[in-house]
């Protein structure tokens, strides 16, 4: 990724959040233009051009909803990442019909914020159609749909083969539950029960167990990270 | 639809009781009337032959015999009496005099009246009239026939009779129509309430019912109703507004606590026994968050007017797809989990929030039935309603325990140990009430049946606005 795709818009009026988020983005190479207010953001959104930006849902002035109305009325389709710190369930339909293209409820990790940011980010670039992904010693075949270590195919569900060629796909990155629900599940948010924990840690059970190292990682509070050792 | 109403309701019952009523004292009055019309004309017309016969008699009895036929004669050629008939015979009934030819059969013997028609009276009329008469016998035994053509009479009361069943049927036919419209109008006005509410249950006070403008009672009635509901809604946008607040104002400060335990975490070297410390005190906050989370999603599912994601799913899909996630904590315990029942069931609803309550369901079954025992999840399709349901074979609950268990944070006294907060259940009837679904819980023996049974289709709150909106142009 290039410099002028790691430009990013934070509109957040609470400032301690703000000064977090802005830490946390720039520590992880992200550049960061801040705004307090949604006139603030809708003139920093119009003057220079972002890879992604997140919109706190209630701010002083202009509803955050409405700030994304206006900047896709004006052309500007740059990925918006909703902060709520209302629920989800009224904001999962309003906030995606306004135009916006993630949600998030506060509070949050900052490592899921970062990851949501990051797959926003990655959906502007061009798509590898690969028919075979590889971590450390796991192979996944798509076109087969077979998982194999060192060799050995590891017995997978569908489903399950599903969740591990996402948590693949996004090596090295931080997958947050939420995200891991919509895509697999075409979930929109987090379940009031802890089955995703289950379900994947089954499927960590048939691709680590009695393997020289783990792959599948927990990231407390967050989701799972797909990691091979150095 | 609406005539099957119409006859059912009671403003029409009320106006059938009416019209029987009114029916039967215009009938009666109708009788009267054509009874005393044609009764006083009838003895008018008789009492004119009694005195035309007394005339002859007279006649008889001053100038005898001779004097009697004069007089005939000159009473059929005078026309003082218009129609008369006369007849006079002797004792074997042969004719002496007058304007008939034979004796009417039916006045022979006795005396009295008699109604009858001869050949020879205007033989050119087109019907033969009717010719009413009686008779006197004289002194010397010759018969004296008097009497009067009465087809003008008999025609005037045909004419009246006629009228008197004509004016029933209309009255009745008027009456009919005029209730079944009235009744329509009342039923159609109901209807519009009825409608309203019907969709206010199914998808939010938006709705109103329709005013026709025309100040009548059943205006102020909707105008009362639509300020009542105009009233809720503005007590439940004020609650909103309120939770939102709340849940706004809860949040931020506690983004920021997050953000400074993960950066003091993050600013601590690895292994420092402090991390554990902040790391023990996110995982808290994290649990405190999920019941704070699952507090304000129910309220905001029970407060929640829109159904903007609803859509059409298939439950069955749905089903095998929430067994299959619940698989691997069902393999932890040993139980036996299975999907039985359609291929293919369609619903309309919000999917996550259906996955959520199944999911929540089959949590419960899991973690409170049997280990190693059996949990069924089942979904069927008969006459366009859906139900799905969870069984298991544990320990069950108390059927007098059963009212209590969709209560926020209500907990069976056994179940404390086990992880859970209580609210699972709450949120699986906010879901089912948003959806119009019943929720019922059955004795398994051993174990529990939860089910949810969704309504068909058409009785969905898209259907209701529709026919709202169709009734409305009607009025």
């Amino acid at each position: 990724m290039t410099d002028g795709r790691r430009r990013i818009l934070v509109i957040e009026d609470d400032s301690e959040t703000a000064a977090q988020l802005a830490d946390s983005l720039a520590a992880s190479g992200y550049q960061v233009d801040l705004a307090v207010d949604g006139n603030d953001g809708l003139s920093l959104g119009h003057s220079a051009e972002y890879a992604v930006m997140t919109i706190d849902r209630m701010l002083p002035d202009i509803d955050g909803l409405a700030v994304i109305r206006r900047f896709r009325e004006d052309g500007i389709v740059t990925p918006a990442l909703i902060v709520s710190a209302l629920g989800e369930i009224d904001d999962r339909v309003r906030g995606l019909r306004a135009g916006g293209d993630d949600y998030l409820v506060k509070p949050f990790a900052v490592a899921e914020l970062l990851a949501r940011i990051e797959a926003l980010a990655r959906r502007s670039d061009t798509v590898v159609k690969e028919t075979v992904l590889r971590v450390g010693d796991l192979t996944l075949d798509l076109v087969s749909r077979t998982a194999t270590r060192s060799g050995r195919e590891i017995e997978l569900l569908p489903r399950e083969f599903q969740v591990l060629e996402y948590l693949v796909r996004n090596e090295g990155q931080v997958v947050p539950r939420a995200m891991l629900l919509q895509h697999v599940w075409d979930l929109h948010f987090d379940p009031t029960t802890n089955i995703i924990d289950v379900y994947v840690g089954r499927v960590r059970r048939k691709v680590d167990a009695h393997q020289a190292y783990p792959l599948i990682h927990t990231v407390r509070g967050v989701g799972y990270c797909v990691r091979a050792p150095c | 639809m609406l005539l099957a109403k119409t006859l059912r309701s009671s403003t029409f019952r009320l106006a059938l009781i009416s019209i029987a009523i009114f029916g039967a004292a215009v009938v009666a009055l109708f009788c009267y009337v054509y009874w005393s019309t044609t009764t006083y004309v009838r003895s008018r017309s008789d009492r004119a032959i009694v005195t035309e016969l007394a005339v002859l008699q007279d006649a008889y009895a001053g100038a005898g015999r001779d004097g009697l036929i004069t007089t005939i004669a000159r009473r059929i050629a005078g026309k003082a009496f218009d129609g008369g008939v006369y007849l006079l015979v002797d004792p074997s009934y042969a004719r002496i005099a007058g304007n008939l030819e034979v004796w009417p059969s039916i006045l022979k013997g006795g005396s009295g009246w008699g109604n009858f028609k001869a050949r020879e009276w205007k033989p050119d009329a087109a019907q033969r009239p009717l010719l009413r008469a009686t008779f006197e016998s004289l002194s010397d035994g010759s018969h004296l026939l008097a009497g009067k053509d009465i087809q003008d009479l008999e025609e005037f009361a045909d004419k009246i009779n006629t009228a008197v069943v004509l004016a029933i049927l209309l009255i009745f036919v008027l009456a009919g129509a005029a209730s079944v419209s009235v009744t329509r109008r009342t039923v159609g006005r109901i209807e519009a309430v009825n409608a309203t509410s019907r969709a206010i249950m199914q998808s939010g006070l938006s709705e109103r019912i329709p005013l026709r403008g025309t100040r009548d009672e059943w205006d102020e009635l909707a105008t009362n109703l639509n300020s009542m509901l105009d009233r809720i809604e503005g007590l439940m946008a004020e609650v909103k507004q309120f939770t939102d607040n709340v849940a706004h104002d809860l949040r931020t400060p506690i983004t920021r606590i997050r953000g400074r335990l993960e950066k003091a975490y993050n600013n601590l070297p690895d292994g420092d026994p402090h991390q554990l410390l902040i790391s023990d005190t996110m995982a808290d906050l994290d649990g405190v968050l999920r019941i704070f989370s699952s507090l304000t999603r129910i309220s905001q599912i029970e407060r929640s007017d829109r159904t903007a994601a609803f859509r059409t799913i298939d439950l069955a899909e749905m089903v095998r797809e929430v067994v299959e996630l619940f698989d691997a904590a069902a393999e932890d315990k040993g139980v036996h989990l299975e999907a039985v029942g359609d291929r293919r069931v369609l619903a309309t609803g919000d999917r996550d929030l259906l996955f959520d309550a199944l999911a929540n369901l089959l949590d419960n079954a899991i973690k409170h039935g049997r280990a190693a025992g059996r949990v069924t999840v089942e979904v069927r399709q008969s006459d366009g309603s859906a139900a799905i349901s969870v069984a298991d074979d544990g320990p069950g609950i108390p059927a007098d325990e059963f009212p209590h268990v969709f209560k926020r944070f209500y907990r069976l006294e056994r179940s404390r140990q086990t992880p859970g907060n209580g609210l699972g259940l709450t949120l699986v009837a906010a879901v089912a009430r948003l959806h119009g679904a019943q929720i019922e819980m059955l004795d398994n023996a051993p174990g529990l049946t939860f089910r949810l049974v969704f309504p068909a289709p058409n009785q969905s709150g898209v259907e209701h606005r529709n026919e709202l909106r169709k009734r409305g142009s009607l009025g």
